[in-house]
């Protein structure tokens, strides 16, 4: 179970948080404010009131041991630099996602540390501007991907011994054995890029690529099975 | 039986489309400020007037020249028609006629033409003392020969410019603004003159060569209080020159007093002056977005919009942002979006497709899109809720779509957070920062994907994935995989086996190239069919 402390609870951090599934992570809220902290507390929420410009609370709330993610979501700009060079510091392998809110600081969290920086305003902005563009496909996106509707994109790693291994993507049809759609591949050897379907050659797969696919959640829940089971063959027609 | 004929006549101009397709047509020329036939009918007007004070100094000249005489003439009888047309679209006999016949009908009184009368003389002589309609006299009159002393009155044409030129008309706006204050102070201007000239008269007559009659005592006065003081005249008594020494410390006054009016209408009037700039740029356009608040959100649009060259406007309260939206070139009024007259002087109603209500304030959204869809009930409005409770609202208020930044952050980090590489993929598609874009291509009329099976489209051989299809045809809904979305559904991943009909709509994901080329393939045929049929 991947253990989230969350830092700073607000609207956005809220949001953030009931998307993530309960079932898979362990998220703690984190708020030097202790209205705030209550009021996390009141929403059902995991909390702890530390204080984040302390080295040791931070070690406390187990940042630097068991926490695997930190999302930095306070308000203000210097507080999430300052709380990213910390827990950075304290854990080099930490995964730390920080919003930001004027632009001219996201070099500084990048500096500081930070692994992704999530700017609110730029998002919404660029959103509204694709729904001028393009309103039927963004209308869809919004309502499968991201909404509501069960329809999602989802990562799965070729483990060894896996039906997958050595063969090509173009034998895979996911498309009419599991309903999913290949976006797109990630040889982890090479790089962490990810190359489109379609974009170059057929290519072999081997053990530790990454698959995108889209499909709704209870195909990719099979396919994950299935891509795990050594004994599992769901070879080509 | 003349009163019968009269309302027949009124009724058969009241429903004869001739009539009002002529009407229309001279009021676009004359009156319309958005129609382009009057800014060339402006121009056409202020090239005569510039000529035709040409010829009068010509004229001065040669005064036996011929040629001068006809082009008078021809400029008079254009400036006669203009007069009597712009007195014809002024107002509508037909209807004073048909209102006073029904209401004597309605009332069961006998129809009396007299009670017409006045009231369309009333209206001709509200259109006759109209300060144009007198400067457009006034530029008629000189031409008219026994009254040959009335030439140098041709200048007055070129008051005339003030109907053709819009900046002419500001200035003459601005004054009008300070009537009061120009009013008061040309009173006691006049009551200064009068003592003045009467005192000076008083003193100086007989004593001063200069000052024979009341008018020599006024010219001076006049002179004197314009501190000009040409010294042709100076009082030689002592009393004439107590009454200069007053004279002039009251001129003094009046003259700041004068220039500070003047002074304070232009600056008033330089705002508007600069936003009917925009608003005069805006009716160029018939396809742009007008967006409400220029935050964070707001310029990031802006940056995209521009950089695509798309049009768009930005109103927005605060001074210092609609400074910043103008010196990166944009288009922008200061002032409150929630104001009826703003919103329909930015175009509302003809020209702009979109509305983006974005302000940081949920309050404020709510109440521009409210007063948007009120104005305009096909506009498309996109508004932002910056609290989950407001969402609603501002559906309720007319929105098409309401954003959340908010939440789409937060959905980005939770997405972020799982899936790292498929999150990455996917808003690098949606940004359309790589190479691979996701695109719509749309099953037309005649269109060759009409009525094929998906299997036979070959889309792999074109490195093409479709994603699935958007259609609002019931004929799909047997197929599986289908999330209704609005009106219409999205099928993920049809089957091979899925007919598409037109008005479908594929998603494709692939390279931007091969998209536009599978797509122009698809017109080019579409095309070729057209012409075969």
């Amino acid at each position: 179970m991947k253990q989230i402390a969350v830092f700073g609870y607000n609207r956005l951090s809220f949001e953030a948080i009931s998307r993530l599934d309960k079932e898979f992570y362990r998220i703690v809220v984190i708020d030097h404010d202790p209205v705030k902290a209550a009021l996390a507390r009141e929403n059902g929420f995991e909390t702890a009131n530390i204080d984040f410009r302390s080295d040791d609370d931070l070690r406390l709330a187990g940042v630097g041991g068991h926490i695997d993610t930190l999302f930095c979501f306070f308000d203000t700009d210097s507080e999430n630099v300052f709380l990213t060079l910390s827990a950075r510091a304290l854990d080099p392998n930490l995964n730390i996602v920080a919003i930001v809110d004027s632009p001219e600081s996201a070099e500084k969290l990048i500096a500081a540390g930070a692994n992704k920086i999530i700017d609110p305003y730029e998002i919404c902005g660029r959103k509204i501007h694709d729904m001028l563009k393009r309103p039927d496909i963004t209308e869809i996106f919004d309502h499968t991907v991201f909404g509501r509707h069960d329809l999602h994109l989802a990562e799965v790693a070729i483990p060894e011994h896996s039906f997958l291994e050595n063969i090509h993507a173009s034998q895979l049809e996911l498309g009419s054995q599991y309903n999913l759609l290949l976006i797109g591949i990630v040889n982890k050897k090479v790089s962490d890029r990810l190359h489109f379907v379609g974009e170059e050659i057929d290519r072999r797969l081997n053990v530790g690529d990454i698959l995108v696919i889209l499909g709704p959640s209870r195909e990719i829940r099979a396919f994950k099975q299935d891509v795990e089971n050594e004994y599992c063959h769901v070879g080509p027609k | 039986m003349f009163a019968k004929l009269v309302v027949y006549c009124a009724y058969y101009l009241k429903a004869a489309h001739w009539y009002k397709c002529s009407k229309a047509f001279f009021f676009d020329l004359l009156e319309n400020r958005q129609s382009r036939r009057k800014k060339y009918f402006d121009a056409t007007m202020i090239l005569l007037l510039v000529s035709s004070v040409i010829f009068l100094i010509y004229d001065i000249e040669h005064t036996d020249s011929k040629m001068g005489g006809y082009f008078e003439l021809a400029i008079l009888m254009v400036f006669i028609v203009e007069y009597l047309l712009r007195g014809w679209i002024y107002s509508d006999t037909y209807k004073i006629v048909i209102e006073e016949y029904e209401k004597a009908l309605y009332l069961n009184l006998p129809f009396k033409l007299s009670g017409i009368y006045k009231k369309l003389v009333a209206k001709d002589l509200e259109y006759v003392t109209s300060v144009f309609a007198v400067i457009d006299v006034l530029a008629i009159l000189p031409s008219y020969r026994p009254l040959d002393i009335l030439r140098i009155f041709i200048i007055f044409r070129l008051f005339k410019l003030f109907r053709y030129s819009d900046s002419a008309k500001l200035f003459a706006d601005a004054l009008a603004s300070k009537r009061f204050e120009l009013t008061t102070l040309l009173i006691f201007t006049c009551f200064l003159v009068f003592i003045a000239s009467v005192s000076i008269y008083m003193f100086e007559y007989q004593n001063n060569a200069g000052v024979n009659t009341l008018f020599d005592a006024f010219y001076w006065t006049v002179v004197t209080l314009a501190t000009v003081g040409f010294g042709d005249i100076t009082p030689q008594t002592t009393g004439g020159r107590w009454v200069t020494i007053f004279l002039i410390l009251a001129s003094l006054g009046v003259l700041s007093f004068f220039t500070s009016i003047l002074i304070a209408a232009f600056s008033e009037k330089m705002l508007s002056v600069r936003e009917s700039r925009t608003y005069a740029e805006l009716a160029h356009y018939d396809n742009f977005i007008i967006i409400c608040g220029f935050g964070r959100v707001g310029q990031e649009i802006a940056r995209h919009l521009h950089e695509e060259q798309k049009k768009f406007v930005i109103i927005d309260k605060s001074p210092f942002k609609v400074q910043a939206a103008k010196s990166r070139g944009y288009l922008a009024i200061e002032n409150d979006a929630s104001n009826n007259e703003v919103l329909l002087n930015a175009g509302i109603c003809h020209g702009a497709t979109a509305i983006l209500c974005i302000t940081g304030d949920d309050v404020v959204n709510v109440y521009i899109t409210l007063t948007s869809r009120h104005l305009n009930k096909e506009l498309r409005i996109i508004s932002r809720a910056n609290r989950h409770d407001n969402v609603n609202k501002l559906y309720q208020a007319g929105a098409n779509q309401v954003i959340r930044p908010f939440e789409i952050a937060g959905m980005l980090a939770a997405e972020f957070v799982g899936q790292p590489v498929a999150f990455e993929a996917i808003s690098g598609i949606l940004q359309s920062q790589s190479d691979i874009v996701m695109e719509s291509v749309l099953v037309s009329e005649k269109s060759p994907l009409e009525d094929q099976n998906i299997g036979q489209l070959d889309l792999e051989q074109r490195k093409l994935t479709l994603l699935g299809v958007i259609s609002a045809n019931p004929i799909h809904l047997k197929h599986k995989n289908k999330y209704p979305v609005n009106q219409q559904h999205f099928y993920f991943n049809p089957a091979r086996q899925f007919i598409l009909r037109r008005g479908d709509i594929l998603v494709l994901l692939g390279r931007k190239y091969g998209i536009d080329h599978f797509r122009d393939q698809v017109e080019q045929r579409r095309l070729f069919a057209r012409k075969s049929i």
